[in-house]
């Protein structure tokens, strides 16, 4: 009944507001997010995203991650680690949380895409210098100069 | 008359009689000079106009100035008279648009860098 | 399986040329091997010419190999500054960097060999190089800075001194900078520009005459004695090209070779005569037992190397060894100026047992150690740093002098050190002001070998990072203290040069020199005695040799051959 004249649009609509925590904390989300949805809390990881799922709606959009406050819009899709990835990507069911992923001894820590930032890689020479310069003792690095 | 070519001592100072091009003295070597200077002069206004230079009318007019005193030392009267007649054919050129915006900007050499040429500058460069 | 020939040719070098019999041959017929049969090093000063002589490539330079290929390779015929011979070099480079050096061929100083330490001390050029200027902060650091700094601190320093500035110059210096610096430091009012080596300067003996300082028979005719005396050298790792000569001769000309000094191994047979100097005043007077036999000869050579000369009784050794040659020269010599060949040999052959020297054969030779010295005393350097300890000056230059001859302690504290040079050796050490210049295959200067023959070495690579040529470095100095120096390129420079003393300029000619009779009468109102140390030189074996000077300091293919010589002294083959 309520389908037919669009009421559980509306419900749904407050309900989300709710999820958010009120009309004022709903139009902050929107502005950050672009969108209001409600879900079940599922996880969260080292570095403060959270991980929704819901399954009203339809995949491709029923799992999603939201990123700490610290970081405002400026957010990236790259933050999210390894571990998360697959959840969040439909590549497995398996949560991080429940299922603990595969730790080998090279595994690097993630880092995210610096690109834009003063962190970005700048392509640098990797041939060996033609002349080693004499330095003062006080300019001498660890590797150290007779 | 001797030869031409030939030469003949005047007053101290070896000269050679050679055939004169426009001028035969350096009266009128100087008068053509001046006309050539200002007909260039009068010309600018339409030349920033017609060719849209980005300089202003009196940075053309200073330009015109440096060149002509540029060869402000010369003092054979053939050279002089060669080099009015090159100006009045660039007047020409210039006037007809027979040449383009970069032509006249060329006379400026806003980008080319002046190599040093005294010793300590050349040091500091690391260069000749 | 190796690219071996069996053509000999190694062995035959090893055993001729270097006399060092380690190469040989084990095994006969196809399954004969070349090689040193036991693990051993092939132990010589110039083994590296093998390299040059192998026709297949069994033997390699083992520093150069799989670096470069010679088509990219760019060649530059220049001068090798590691000894005084000046050898006649190529340098091989690619893209600015040198990747080899070989020798080329001169009939006068190297035939077509170059010992060890010229051929692969090169990357000593490319490590501890001094590649931007530096001045001392408050704090005592030396601190980079640029050109422009750099010489207002020194001009503002060279101002405040008033005219006690001193210059001391080392051993890879071009006669360029020496010019350049000499003149700035007589404009300054200033006479006190030395050299690091010492070389006997009094007022009686010294360098007033050029035959004082020059190996004077030429290295080439060195091969033509048959009677050669060395003083106090170890030609061996001093100059071991001719050292080659000298074995050239002693092999086809039938030359003998006595020494004074301490007993070396010098690849040829010669007759030890003692170690004390005493030797030499009793053969300078004709007391001694060998005088004999130095009478007889018709062309003989006394060489004194430039390593005892440095010692306090320098000017007496070189005076006895003046006297000595000047003995042997006029055995027969009175009178050639007047009479005719016929009439010498008619006259000789009324002395009993006299000999004839050919008028023209010299027989006084210094053997030098570093390359800029003849330039030095050439153009007016005072050999030896004694006038500055003696006047301290308030602004010292260091043109490459490396051999702490002057120390901190010599100096007083408030003297301002200027270093110019290519690399960061002692000198640096005591500087407050750094000023980079270039290295020998960096620039375009004279050197005069010891035999008095003007060469250039020509530009290879460009100086490094900041460096400059050295006396481009003092004439841009010279301009912002506000005596500008007459000359702006290498041209006027060598005019200047040419002014000075015209041998600078006339390259590849050997310039004899003369006036043996008149330096020896001043040098015989020398007064003084001779010390009773033994005339030892400093290099007596293979391992002293590699590390000569600041370039060869800083290779480490120099480091690796003196672990291999050290070794090999304890091996038991």
């Amino acid at each position: 009944m309520s389908k037919l004249i669009g009421m559980d649009k509306l419900r749904n609509l407050l309900k989300s507001i709710k999820h958010a925590g009120g009309l004022r904390a709903a139009a902050y989300r929107l502005y950050r997010f672009n969108d209001l949805r409600w879900g079940q809390y599922v996880g969260e990881d080292k570095y403060g995203n959270k991980y929704y799922e819901n399954k009203f709606f339809f995949m491709g959009r029923s799992r999603w991650v939201e990123y700490p406050p610290n970081v405002g819009t400026d957010y990236d899709a790259s933050m999210v680690p390894a571990e998360w990835y697959g959840w969040l990507h439909y590549k497995t069911d398996n949560l991080p949380t429940k299922v603990p992923p595969v730790k080998y001894p090279w595994m690097l820590e993630h880092s995210p895409n610096t690109s834009g930032s003063n962190q970005a890689y700048f392509p640098y020479s990797t041939t060996r210098q033609k002349i080693e310069p004499w330095l003062p003792p006080h300019l001498r690095s660890q590797s150290g100069q007779a | 008359m001797a030869a031409p070519g030939a030469g003949v001592r005047l007053g101290g100072e070896f000269m050679r009689k050679v055939k004169p091009i426009f001028s035969s003295n350096e009266a009128e070597a100087r008068q053509r000079v001046i006309s050539l200077y200002k007909a260039w002069y009068r010309q600018i206004p339409y030349i920033v106009h017609e060719f849209d230079i980005p300089k202003s009318v009196r940075q053309c007019r200073e330009k015109l100035k440096e060149e002509f005193v540029k060869n402000k030392d010369l003092k054979d009267v053939r050279i002089i008279d060669a080099k009015v007649i090159k100006g009045q054919m660039d007047l020409v050129e210039t006037k007809k648009m027979w040449r383009q915006k970069h032509h006249v900007m060329n006379y400026f050499q806003d980008t080319r860098n002046k190599q040093p040429t005294d010793f300590l500058s050349k040091f500091y460069a690391g260069r000749e | 399986m190796t690219r071996c020939i069996q053509c000999t040719r190694c062995i035959r070098f090893a055993s001729e040329v270097a006399g060092v019999d380690d190469l040989g041959t084990t095994g006969r017929g196809g399954d004969m091997q070349v090689g040193t049969y036991v693990e051993k090093m092939f132990a010589s000063e110039l083994s590296g010419n093998v390299i040059d002589i192998c026709p297949v490539g069994a033997l390699t330079s083992k520093p150069y190999a799989f670096t470069a290929r010679p088509w990219e390779t760019r060649k530059i015929e220049s001068i090798d500054v590691l000894d005084a011979i000046g050898s006649n070099i190529v340098v091989t480079t690619r893209t600015g960097e040198v990747m080899r050096i070989l020798p080329r061929m001169n009939e006068d100083i190297n035939e077509e060999w170059i010992s060890d330490k010229t051929r692969f001390a090169y990357d000593g050029l490319k490590r501890q190089r001094l590649t931007f200027p530096m001045v001392k902060d408050a704090d005592g650091q030396l601190v980079p800075c640029d050109w422009e700094d750099a010489l207002l601190v020194v001009s503002q320093k060279v101002k405040a001194a008033g005219g006690k500035v001193a210059a001391v110059a080392g051993g890879l210096c071009d006669a360029e900078a020496l010019t350049a610096m000499k003149d700035l430091l007589n404009c300054l009012g200033s006479e006190a520009v030395c050299t690091e080596e010492i070389f006997p300067c009094d007022d009686m003996t010294g360098t007033d005459f050029r035959s004082n300082y020059l190996l004077n028979s030429t290295i080439a005719r060195v091969e033509e004695a048959d009677q050669i005396l060395l003083v106090g050298t170890n030609p061996r790792f001093e100059a071991p090209l001719l050292n080659a000569r000298i074995r050239k001769g002693w092999i086809h000309n039938e030359a003998d070779v006595a020494l004074i000094g301490k007993k070396v191994d010098l690849t040829y047979d010669y007759k030890h005569l003692g170690e004390s100097g005493d030797i030499l005043k009793e053969l300078s007077v004709g007391k001694h037992p060998f005088w004999k036999t130095l009478q007889k000869a018709t062309r003989p050579v006394v060489i004194v190397g430039s390593g005892i000369l440095q010692r306090s009784d320098g000017p007496i050794i070189l005076a006895l060894a003046q006297a000595l040659a000047e003995k042997l020269r006029q055995s027969s010599q009175g009178c050639t100026d007047v009479l005719t060949t016929t009439e010498i040999r008619l006259w000789c052959c009324t002395m009993d047992a006299m000999a004839t020297v050919e008028s023209n054969w010299r027989v006084l030779n210094v053997l030098h150690r570093v390359a800029s010295q003849v330039a030095a005393l050439d153009l007016g350097y005072k050999p030896g740093v004694d006038v500055i300890r003696k006047h301290p000056p308030k602004v010292l230059f260091l043109l490459g002098a490396d051999e702490n001859a002057l120390t901190k302690q010599d100096i007083p504290k408030d003297t301002t050190v200027v270093y110019i040079g290519h690399h960061g050796d002692k000198g640096v050490e005591m500087a407050d002001i750094v000023l980079p210049g270039a290295a020998y295959t960096e620039k375009q200067g004279t050197y005069v070998n010891t035999e008095g023959r003007a060469q250039q070495t020509l530009v290879a690579v460009t100086p490094p990072g900041m460096a400059r040529e050295d006396w481009k470095i003092i004439r841009a100095l010279s301009e912002i203290i506000g005596l500008r120096l007459p000359y702006e390129t290498l041209k006027e420079v060598r005019e200047r040069m040419r002014e000075i003393s015209p041998t600078l300029t006339r390259y590849g000619n050997a310039e004899e020199a003369n006036y043996f009779k008149q330096a020896l009468q001043l040098a015989q109102s020398l007064k003084g005695s001779l010390a009773p140390d033994s005339l030892s030189p400093r290099l007596l074996t293979l391992k002293d040799f590699y590390m000569t000077d600041s370039i060869s300091r800083s290779s480490r293919i120099m480091a690796r051959c003196v672990q291999a010589a050290t070794q090999a002294m304890q091996s038991k083959y």
